[in-house]
């Protein structure tokens, strides 16, 4: 069994029989799960930002860190498999995105992720069939291979899936 | 057992703690001055041989990534920064309590540590781009002591993190802390302040880790430092580094735009920040500790 693990603003593919890709408390962040049945192959990005222009030396060393340059990043990463390089044929599913207790708002960088992910998206015409996006908790995430199912975790809850 | 049994035996459990280091509290002392002096925090690591030891392999660690070998203790604080310095030192001395694995939370050890340094790094970045107009050193120290009260609590905790989430989703508490007192009569800032007595922290300190999640409550001359730990709490809480089950579940003070300014694209260059220098020194000390002497 090979299983990926990703940190923040780290992006992977898989088609390994068995294989997982994996990612550990997203809070904020946002996971960007890409299925591909035809091609049995699952991706995953772990979106920290919306935008890259802010930093642009980070986007460059680490293009997952956001959304605008995370999904084509992915996407590329997924043609390397064989997959649609527009993502053509593709699941979508999204989760994290967690929010801070604020009366006010301003700190809302979890929705302005969950946004931004679904901005990018429609662009390439892609939606998501399924979400488990906002709400006050972390979630470590994976997403298997052979299944495409995904499964969500976070301490105190029990285990769920997408 | 009723919860004043349950406190009385928490705040044994604080008075037999491990004392701190002397070299951590003089440290403490020193850098909660803010016109001291980076020689005095060199005297101090000198005058320390395992320190010194420390501090040397952390500067020298691949995660720190120099080029050439340092092997002055002058440069090595020059290099880490007095904070990581002092970091080191609390992280040494208090080692037992920041890697317990907090199982009354459902979470693993070291996770505490990391939590902690988290919310110092994040707090340090936040007095320095909110211009909170103090030492943001000292910031980094109050982060990394603010959640120390946890460490005497988990224990008590054990099985309750499930039906504390669900009080509090359905507004039967307004937070993680406020179960923690129903349930033990005491919350983690208290044993906190317990512990900090104890150890004769200077009074910042204390009040930090007694308010950091109602910063409103503490002093006004302290009020900048404590609003710089509860974002920078928050922030490491964001980051998907918390400890357990009540990760997110404190509200946030919005009242922190009167000592901060904070834009929100501030905010994300902070977020990132953070990221990378937490990456960088909880790497190396870690790595410090892993090599053989
Ligand atoms: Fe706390
Ligand atoms: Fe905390």
């Amino acid at each position: 069994m090979s299983q990926l693990i990703l940190g923040v603003g780290d992006l992977g593919a898989s088609k390994t029989s068995g294989g997982s890709v994996k990612t550990f408390a997203l809070g904020s962040c946002v996971s960007v799960l890409l299925l591909d049945p035809k091609v049995r192959a699952v991706g995953m990005v772990h979106v920290a930002l919306p935008e890259s222009k802010i930093n642009q030396t980070k986007a460059q060393s680490k293009p997952g860190y956001f959304a605008d340059t995370g999904i084509p990043t992915l996407l590329q990463e997924m043609a390397k498999l064989g997959c649609n390089p527009r993502g053509q044929g593709m699941i979508v599913k999204l989760c994290g995105g967690a929010n801070v207790m604020d009366p006010n708002d301003t700190f809302n960088i979890g929705k302005r992720n969950a946004l931004a992910v679904k901005k990018v998206l429609w662009k390439y015409g892609m939606g998501a069939v399924s979400e488990d996006l906002g709400g006050n908790f972390s979630r470590t995430v994976t997403v298997f291979v052979d299944t495409g199912d995904v499964l969500l975790s976070s301490p105190g809850r029990p285990d769920w899936k997408l | 057992m009723t919860d004043k049994n349950i406190r009385e035996r928490i705040v044994e459990e604080v008075k037999k703690a491990p004392m701190l280091s002397i070299s951590a509290s003089k440290l403490m002392e020193i850098t909660a001055q803010v016109d001291h002096e980076t020689t005095e925090v060199v005297d101090v690591v000198m005058h320390d041989s395992n320190l010194t030891a420390r501090v040397l392999k952390v500067v020298n660690s691949a995660a720190f990534g120099l080029m050439s070998p340092v092997t002055t203790i002058e440069r090595a604080v020059t290099l880490l920064g007095e904070r990581v310095v002092v970091g080191i030192a609390i992280g040494d001395s208090a080692g037992q309590l920041f890697n317990k694995a907090l199982t009354g939370y459902e979470s693993a050890g070291g996770e505490l540590w990391k939590h902690d340094l988290r919310a110092a790094i994040a707090s340090r970045q936040v007095a320095v781009h909110g211009k909170a107009g103090i030492s943001a050193d000292f910031a980094f120290t109050a982060g990394l002591l603010h959640d120390i009260g946890k460490a005497f609590l988990s224990d008590f905790m054990e099985g309750t993190a499930g039906p504390i989430l669900e009080q509090i989703e359905n507004n039967q508490a307004t937070d993680y802390l406020e179960s923690e007192s129903e349930l033990l009569g005491i919350n983690h800032t208290e044993a906190g302040l317990i512990l900090a007595e104890y150890w004769s922290l200077p009074e910042p300190l204390k009040v930090v880790i007694h308010h950091h999640h109602h910063p409103d409550q503490a002093p006004e001359e302290f009020k900048a430092l404590t609003y710089c730990v509860h974002l920078g709490d928050i922030i490491a809480m964001m980051g998907g580094c918390g400890t357990g089950s009540d990760t997110l579940q404190y509200n946030l003070d919005p009242e922190y735009i009167r000592y901060l300014d904070l834009s929100p694209t501030q905010l994300a260059e902070v977020l990132l920040e953070v990221d990378e220098e937490f990456a960088k020194v909880s790497g190396s000390i870690a790595e410090s500790k892993e090599s053989p002497r």
